[in-house]
């Protein structure tokens, strides 16, 4: 996935993960221990385990299942932007 | 507060005498479709948000009753505040521009009227089982014992990024800079493009996604880039296309011509003489923005142009050239 970033953040820790996702640091040591993120974290890490928690809050998911689910959106992006730049496809999906 | 003037019913698409389970049901189709974190369009928070709205009154009979009573002024008509906002601490905190105090009010409000539950309990979990394709029978039981995260009290969570796509020329790619943006919704942007931007690359807008629960921060909103095509230049790679006609007689004797550039300039390239159509001639630099600041190069790739109507001259010398020569392009490799 490429993504510019416009405000580069620094490399994060468990703390600097919480801040940003605005969860308990408990919360994201159990997705880390999930495996949702590993480090070195990547830049989009806090917002991966806020999507993991609110697919669990609305859906009622469990994490287990959220963490699933945020990977196959993930790869629903990464597969729809290969999409869009295949060149038999001049076309964007949506 | 509601988010919109819309029924309840209405929102969920199930009839006034609907049972708990085909409100459930209805719920959950369109929370998967309406899901901000699964339907990155920003108008479908806004229906999310009407969608859970509806849901939180609906499930609970003791707020349905009144919803039916009293219809809209449900809350203010039934004496004192619901379990949920009794419960719910920091709850309005939440009440956004968009209404999303209703969508707050009723997260806080899940764990039930004992206040401090954890979230995400009870029939939640048979949500999950008929996703992933559990049974259900049993699921309920099931639900209650799984263990939430962080409790109701302290739970707060960023909120979801929106995406939204921008379409740029390639000049304004290649520019960069300021530019406005407006979202389906009417909010607009001034948008810092960087130059050299690519199809499919994301421009990050900092807390301008949805909002965050129980005091998280907002989520950001994502603007996918789309590259119209441009009716001159290809951008191939690093580098850029451009067709560059000429006349038989330049190709064959060779010229100087005018090529557009474009950051908007015209550069001037030698034909050599003997060019055909297909030959590439390279401007060294003039290609697209790389990252480490470099360009790659602009190929004005030759194409030869007749006229469409002759004059009679100029058939007559074509005709000379025809008789005399003894070119044939389809024997040549």
């Amino acid at each position: 996935m490429s993504l510019v970033i416009l405000h580069p953040a620094p490399r994060m820790s468990v703390e600097g993960l919480a801040r940003d996702s605005g969860l308990h640091p408990d919360t994201v040591r159990q997705l880390i221990r999930l495996g949702l993120v590993a480090p070195p974290f990547p830049d989009d890490a806090a917002a991966q385990l806020a999507r993991a928690v609110r697919l669990r809050r609305d859906l009622g998911l469990n994490f287990a299942g959220a963490v699933l689910a945020v990977d196959l959106l993930a790869r629903i992006d990464e597969l729809e932007l290969r999409l869009a730049r295949s060149p038999s496809n001049g076309r964007y999906p949506r | 507060m509601a988010v919109g003037a819309r029924d309840y019913y209405d929102a969920l698409g199930v009839s006034r005498d609907a049972s708990t389970d085909e409100i459930r049901t209805a719920y959950r189709r369109l929370a998967r479709e309406y899901h901000p974190d699964v339907n990155s369009d920003p108008g479908a928070s806004d229906r999310f948000a009407e969608i859970s709205e509806a849901h939180d009154v609906l499930r609970d009979d003791e707020k349905r009753r009144a919803y039916d009573r009293y219809g809209e002024n449900w809350k203010a008509a039934s004496a004192g505040p619901g379990p949920g906002a009794a419960g719910g601490g920091g709850a309005p905190r939440g009440g956004g521009p968009q209404g999303f105090e209703g969508f707050d009010g009723g997260f806080a409000g899940f764990g039930g009227g004992g206040g401090g539950g954890s979230v995400g309990e009870g029939d939640l979990g048979d949500i999950f089982e008929s996703l992933f394709g559990g049974g259900r029978a049993s699921s309920r039981a099931g639900g209650r014992r799984r263990r939430g995260g962080a409790g109701a009290d302290g739970f707060s969570v960023r909120g979801s990024d929106h995406e939204a796509t921008i379409d740029l020329t390639l000049e304004e790619a290649f520019r960069g800079g300021s530019r406005r943006f407006q979202l389906s919704d009417g909010r607009d942007y001034d948008v810092t493009i960087p130059p050299g931007v690519r199809d499919g690359q994301r421009i990050r807008l900092a807390g301008e996604g949805g909002p965050g629960v129980g005091g998280g921060p907002s989520g950001d909103l994502m603007l996918r880039v789309r590259l119209l095509p441009h009716p001159r230049f290809r951008l191939v790679g690093n580098d850029i296309e451009v067709d560059l006609p000429v006349a038989p007689w330049e190709a064959a004797l060779g010229e100087t011509v005018p090529v557009p550039l474009i950051d908007g300039g015209t550069a001037r390239v030698k034909v050599k003489g003997g060019s055909s159509s297909g030959t590439r001639l390279r401007l060294k630099g003039e290609g697209w923005p790389e990252r480490d600041g470099r360009r790659g190069n602009l190929y004005a790739i030759v194409k030869i142009m007749v006229p469409k109507k002759l004059s009679r001259q100029e058939r007559k010398l074509f005709q000379e050239l025809a008789e005399v020569s003894d070119f044939d392009p389809r024997t040549q490799t």
